[in-house]
């Protein structure tokens, strides 16, 4: 079998996944943060924002980072599950 | 690293720089001229008619005349300390509209004592042509309404993130070699890339701050919105807390007057420059007051620098959320991101340093489609030198996209802010013009490029962005020589006419460069005008080879 080679092949699939479920991931880990990080936070206090602010770097990593799935079914899988465990977290405990 | 992932992010780093280059150009240039709009304000503004400010022990008598006789002010207002070509009298407030919205800046009517005790009220006058070159600044050169402009900042911002990170990774196998490697010789592509890499690379830190900074600039709103949809729900409700209130609930009482809050904040915080009171007064919260100031020992949320609340009635500090020095570790954190952007940190150094990144990250941004075009470019095979090279549609048109669009902003934000000296004499109401003045320079500029083609073009758009830019020592050249014809500040706006002098002799060295530079370029290059030497008079069949 020839070795996998990386390409641009897929990459509007393979970006779409790192833009809904990047975008979704950062909000959730933002949520994560601060229900059992910060123990809570005032409205657009500090705190929230600073929430609010997490999703710039995360959802940048993960845009910048999709490409590295080997294809677009890959990219979805690896992030959708990433989500499902983020949100079961926030949303279930 | 495997060539193959560095094969794939140079393609990810082309095609995202490519959609993203231009307005990010124009962001970056004329972000770096807001970093003094105060300045340019000042220069661009008529010395208002109100003269000194009011006496601060006579403001108590001024608020209370304003309250009587204009219940707009009755919902807030604002006490000047130091001030302005926006703020030129000791009290202003807003004028009520109905139809604004968070977004939109609102109009302010501006009041003083006369010495005999009048009471003199006027709008500002002040010259928007500093907000216009925010504006651009903002909306990455699209004056669209907000909620349309925004999203498309914001995925250039998202763009232009992807396109560093996908930049760095590029270069990372060849950073040893190539960091300090600046090759002056017969490649040229090799030229442009290293002057890229060394100004990406130098400069990473300043525009991965500018990324994503600009990225929650853009999207604040909606990640606010999906929070509240999706996080802050069912289950999680309970994870937002009630914000606290003040013990006291609100300060009742007699309020101190604007003199003994401004010595009783000094009391309290001697290092923080109060520059403007923010008072409010509104049914569910009662009155409150916020001060805007400097304190350059620490970075503040916004150009104009930190916030603190003061209880109006013992003038004691409450609200240290924005009050550089006493904000929590997270505050501190949460203005970081605002005065790593705004660089309203360090005073003027820091400005200045600014100024000049914003003007590498837009050459890095130009040099970035130079180097599009460089490796695109069909190039002439030694076997056959006589065959006629006609480059490929993509490159014919990103060429003079780039050049147009490049010179085309500078062109522009030159001549609309000389015509505010201008503008004053010829129509009432300057507003608008500033605007309509930019896009007409900015479309005929890329209408010539396409015209003229990338070389030609480039270098007929050089001169005209140099002799566009002198217009604006120029137009105070002229005050001076016809006095009565326009006004000059003797101060900090003479920075203004210094900046845009040397600005224009540097866009006129570059335009002398490339005219040269054009003349001797091989046939394949991008900078090749034709067979016909530069002097001699060219038709428009000779055009569509450049």
């Amino acid at each position: 079998m020839k070795p996998f080679r990386y390409s641009s092949r897929g990459w509007l699939g393979k970006a779409s996944a790192g833009l809904i479920a990047g975008f979704l991931l950062a909000l959730s880990c933002g949520g994560l943060l601060a229900r059992f990080g910060l123990g809570g936070v005032a409205p657009f206090g500090v705190e929230h924002q600073f929430t609010m602010w997490l999703v710039a770097p995360l959802l940048v990593t993960v845009l910048s980072t999709c490409f590295l799935f080997r294809s677009v079914r890959q990219a979805w899988l690896w992030l959708g599950t990433a989500n499902l465990l983020t949100w079961g977290l926030l949303l279930a405990i | 690293m495997r060539s193959d992932i560095v094969k794939m992010y140079k393609d990810v780093h082309t095609w995202t720089g490519i959609v993203s280059g231009l307005f990010l150009f124009i962001a970056f240039y004329a972000g770096a001229i807001t970093m003094f709009k105060e300045p340019l304000q000042h220069w661009a503004s008529a010395p208002s008619g109100f003269g000194e400010l009011t006496p601060l022990e006579d403001t108590p008598e001024l608020i209370s005349r304003v309250l009587a006789e204009y219940p707009d002010a009755r919902k807030g207002y604002q006490i000047i300390l130091e001030p302005s070509a926006k703020y030129p009298a000791r009290m202003n407030w807003e004028l009520s509209n109905p139809d604004a919205d968070d977004h939109d800046t609102p109009e302010l009517m501006h009041a003083n004592l006369t010495a005999e005790g009048h009471l003199f009220v006027a709008r500002s006058g002040a010259s928007p042509v500093a907000q216009l070159v925010d504006d651009l600044h903002r909306q990455v050169g699209l004056m669209l309404p907000h909620e349309i402009a925004m999203p498309i900042m914001g995925t250039v911002a998202l763009l232009y993130g992807v396109a560093l990170v996908s930049g760095v990774i590029v270069l990372l196998p060849t950073l040893v070699k190539d960091l300090f490697a600046f090759r002056l010789g017969k490649n040229l592509k090799r030229l442009w890339l290293d002057f890229h890499n060394l100004l990406g690379i130098f400069s990473l830190p300043f525009h991965l701050v500018m990324a994503l900074t600009s990225a929650i600039f853009a999207f604040h709103d909606p990640i606010y919105a999906a929070q509240e949809q999706w996080v802050f729900q069912g289950p999680n409700s309970f994870i937002q807390r009630e914000r606290r209130q003040p013990a006291a609930g609100a300060p009742t009482g007699e309020q101190l007057a604007p003199g003994q809050l401004v010595a009783r904040l000094h009391e309290q915080q001697p290092g923080f420059e109060p520059r403007r009171m923010i008072y409010r007064d509104t049914p569910r919260q009662g009155p409150s007051l916020a001060i805007f100031g400097d304190n350059p020992r620490f970075g503040m949320r916004s150009p104009e620098g930190g916030v603190v609340g003061l209880d109006p009635v013992t003038g004691d500090i409450l609200m240290t959320d924005y009050m550089p020095g006493l904000q929590n570790g997270m505050g501190a954190t949460i203005t970081s991101f605002f005065s790593l952007h705004f660089g309203s940190y360090g005073g003027n150094t820091v400005r200045w340093s600014y100024f000049l990144l914003g003007l590498g990250g837009a050459a890095l941004f130009y040099s970035g489609n130079l180097l599009w075009l460089e490796t695109r470019r069909k190039k002439l095979k030694q076997s056959a030198p006589l065959q006629q090279i006609e480059q490929r549609r993509s490159a014919r048109f990103l060429g003079p996209l780039t050049v147009g669009v490049t010179l085309g902003c500078i062109s522009g934000i030159s001549v609309t802010i000389a015509a505010a000296k201008a503008l004053p004499v010829l129509v009432s109401q300057p507003g608008h013009w500033h605007t309509a003045i930019y896009y007409a320079v900015f479309l005929a500029a890329l209408g010539w490029a396409f015209l003229r083609g990338t070389a030609r073009g480039a270098v007929g758009l050089l001169r005209a962005s140099a002799l566009a830019t002198a217009l604006i020592p120029a137009a105070s050249l002229t005050v001076a020589l016809l006095p009565g014809s326009g006004w000059n500040h003797s101060d900090s706006a003479l920075v203004v006419d210094l900046v845009a002098a040397i600005g224009a002799l540097g866009l006129a060295l570059l335009a002398g460069r490339t005219a040269r530079r054009i003349s001797s370029a091989p046939q394949d290059s991008i900078w090749y005008v034709g067979a016909v030497p530069v002097a001699a008079p060219s038709g428009p069949t000779s055009l569509r080879q450049a």
